[in-house]
């Protein structure tokens, strides 16, 4: 037993070297995460369970369910929550429907234009999601460039309403969202080798059969990765709906600044929040679950 | 190689420490001299400088740092520092309306105005305990000549017969709902007449802007025809090119107060009184009334009467000034949020 451990020695004290380096490596990070992330974390949750007193707009330490049961019982917070979940599902789709053949063309051109290509779909991420918003209102007004246009082609008699309206969210956080689905899939398609396609096609697949048997499969991990970054990303924007959905358009991010900043209403502002994160972690692990059991199958 | 590494390790650290206690002495000296004021971006922000802190504050060695937000963001950020013993800024610009809140909370000092040299010229209304009041105007009905003819007044302007070109800006919901109210036989401390008008109002299409800029930009395409907005942004607007007109409402002009409270915890006290003290010399309060159409709240200020007729009220007009109850709307803000958000906007 001393010899077996006196001859592992050395590779023992190699490994809690180089645990000790691991260690060393993660702990700024780690602590720069506990500190920044956690620990508001951990306090926007103990606020959650305060009580608040509307009439002197003072938070009153309790510990209570009361925000979340209120939110989970009115049919007008629901509602939010709903109308969110629905347009991040949208948005989430056509990110990858749109995505999905733009990306393929990135992967596989041989064209020496490609590094263009990718500085293109990256270019939009180089301007603020707010200053985006702000270039859409001035598209999408009354009197804006969509509407003008149109009107000028003598296409529509008086101008579509589009801003202020879902269309124009949707429109908005689908441009925002674009660029990450696109890049996330292009560099899953790139490493899926192009004989396994070609393979495919020499056995007589038509492109449908060889998409829906070869491509999608191999593709999946980063579809999946693709779609869960978009669909975070939707479920908490802000800027956009804020900017272009107007008074009348409801989302949960900006409810959720509407209470704390508005409101002062910091422990139903928390509990919101809090929902907003278990829904997004709920739905965002049931998708992969859902992904791997169908993998595994 | 290995020793002189050392040395010069050492050699750093006791240096970067005498430098850090060295740069700790003319630090402290210069934030004496540093006032650091929460206000509104834009304009105002812009005019602030070039009425108050330009001429008055850095002849005289003060150095201006602006935490520009709008409001409701500088008040979280207040309450959030309720709890530290020096916040992080001297002066916050509020309205009336969140200077009362605010000393609801107990988050604004007491003005000692003994400190204040202008404060014997200021109009007694705009003496606040808890803050000073720096420009006032008051909520007019705004319309466009050239699409319909003059309201006379709230009740002829917040109707359902306007349809969709009737204008209501989100961000202005107290006064939105207080003007209904005024106009519904209801009062300064009683908005519940108002609700009803204001359902009608939206049922038959009014358009609802998210801030006061947007509205701007419908009356400036004339997507909205009417609106009631501060008469000082109808200034503003007028300047800007845009053809509108504006009526003292009948039922009665309430007051917007602009001014600035000091936060319990700020720590430049002394600046933030020389700062009260500069908005009220007569030159910052006449700039001011030139550049934003604001009216002076102190009485030595010598407006130009061609701004004056544009910007004040006349003698009839004033009679009907109305201060508003903000004890009232203090008490039921959070209920009347509900009722805006999911009932009126729902």
């Amino acid at each position: 037993m001393t010899d077996t451990a006196l001859a592992h020695g050395p590779v023992v004290e190699k490994r809690r070297g180089e645990s000790l380096t691991a260690t060393a490596l993660l702990a700024p990070a780690t602590i720069f995460v506990a500190l920044c992330l956690l620990a508001p974390l951990a306090i926007l949750f103990r606020y959650s369970l305060n009580e608040f007193i509307p009439t002197k707009k003072m938070m009153v330490e309790a510990v209570t369910v009361a925000n979340y049961v209120r939110f989970l019982t009115d049919p007008y917070y629901t509602a939010i929550l709903w109308t969110t979940v629905r347009i991040a599902v949208t948005v989430t789709a056509a990110c990858l429907l749109l995505g999905f053949p733009l990306a393929y063309v990135m992967a596989r051109t041989q064209s020496r234009y490609k590094n263009v290509l990718i500085i293109l779909t990256v270019l939009p991420l180089f301007v603020g999601n707010a200053v985006r918003a702000a270039g859409w209102m001035t598209v999408f007004g009354s009197k804006g460039f969509f509407n003008a246009t149109l009107q000028g082609l003598g296409l529509i008699d008086k101008p579509l309403e589009i801003m202020y309206t879902e269309k124009a969210v949707l429109i908005g956080i689908i441009a925002v969202n674009l660029p990450f689905m696109v890049l996330t899939l292009q560099s899953v398609i790139e490493s899926i080798d192009r004989a396994v396609e070609e393979a495919a096609y020499s056995l007589g697949a038509p492109p449908a059969t060889m998409f829906r048997r070869v491509l999608w499969p191999l593709a999946l991990p980063g579809i999946l990765a693709g779609t869960i970054l978009c669909f975070i990303l939707a479920m908490n924007a802000y800027a956009t709906p804020f900017l272009l959905g107007g008074p009348l358009f409801k989302m949960m991010a900006p409810l959720v600044y509407n209470q704390f900043t508005q409101q002062t209403n910091w422990p139903f502002g928390g509990a919101i929040a809090f929902i907003l994160m278990t829904v997004t972690l709920g739905l965002t692990l049931a998708a992969n679950l859902l992904v791997h059991r169908r993998g595994v199958r | 190689m290995s020793d002189r590494f050392s040395l010069n390790r050492r050699a750093l650290l006791g240096g970067t420490t005498a430098l850090a206690a060295g740069a700790a002495f003319p630090a402290a000296a210069q934030d004496n001299k540093r006032i650091v004021v929460g206000t509104w971006g834009g304009d105002y922000s812009r005019l602030l400088a070039k009425n108050i802190e330009t001429p008055l504050l850095a002849p005289k060695g003060w150095d201006v740092v602006k935490d520009e937000a709008q409001v409701d963001p500088r008040k979280a950020k207040m309450m959030a520092e309720k709890v530290l013993r020096r916040g992080t800024s001297d002066i916050q610009g509020l309205s009336a309306n969140d200077m009362f809140e605010m000393n609801e909370q107990g988050l604004l000092e007491q003005i000692d105005y003994s400190k204040l040299a202008n404060a014997k010229n200021l109009m007694p209304a705009m003496k606040y305990a808890y803050g000073v009041g720096h420009i006032y105007s008051g909520k007019v009905v705004l319309f466009n000549p050239k699409l319909m003819k003059a309201p006379d007044g709230f009740a002829d302007t917040l109707d359902p017969k306007h349809g969709d070109k009737l204008g209501i800006i989100d961000i202005q919901r107290p006064y939105n709902m207080l003007a209904a109210a005024l106009a519904s036989g209801g009062s300064v401390s009683n908005f519940e007449p108002g609700k009803e008008r204001l359902l009608a109002c939206k049922k038959a299409g009014a358009r609802i802007y998210p801030t006061n800029e947007a509205l701007a930009q419908a009356l400036k395409t004339e997507e909205i025809a009417c609106c009631i907005m501060w008469k000082a942004r109808a200034v503003q607007w007028q300047n800007a090119g845009i053809n509108v007109e504006t009526v003292a409402p009948k039922e009665g002009v309430p007051m917007y107060v602009s001014g600035f409270g000091m936060p319990k915890n700020a720590p430049n006290k002394a600046g933030a009184y020389a700062y009260l003290d500069a908005m009220l010399a007569a030159s910052a309060q006449e700039g001011f009334a030139v550049d934003m159409g604001y009216n002076p709240t102190v009485t030595d200020a010598k407006v130009p009467a061609d701004v004056q007729k544009r910007i004040g009220f006349t003698d009839e007009e004033k009679k009907r000034l109305i201060d508003l109850d903000y004890a009232y709307m203090g008490k039921n803000d959070s209920a009347f949020q509900d009722w805006w958000n999911k009932s009126f906007k729902a």
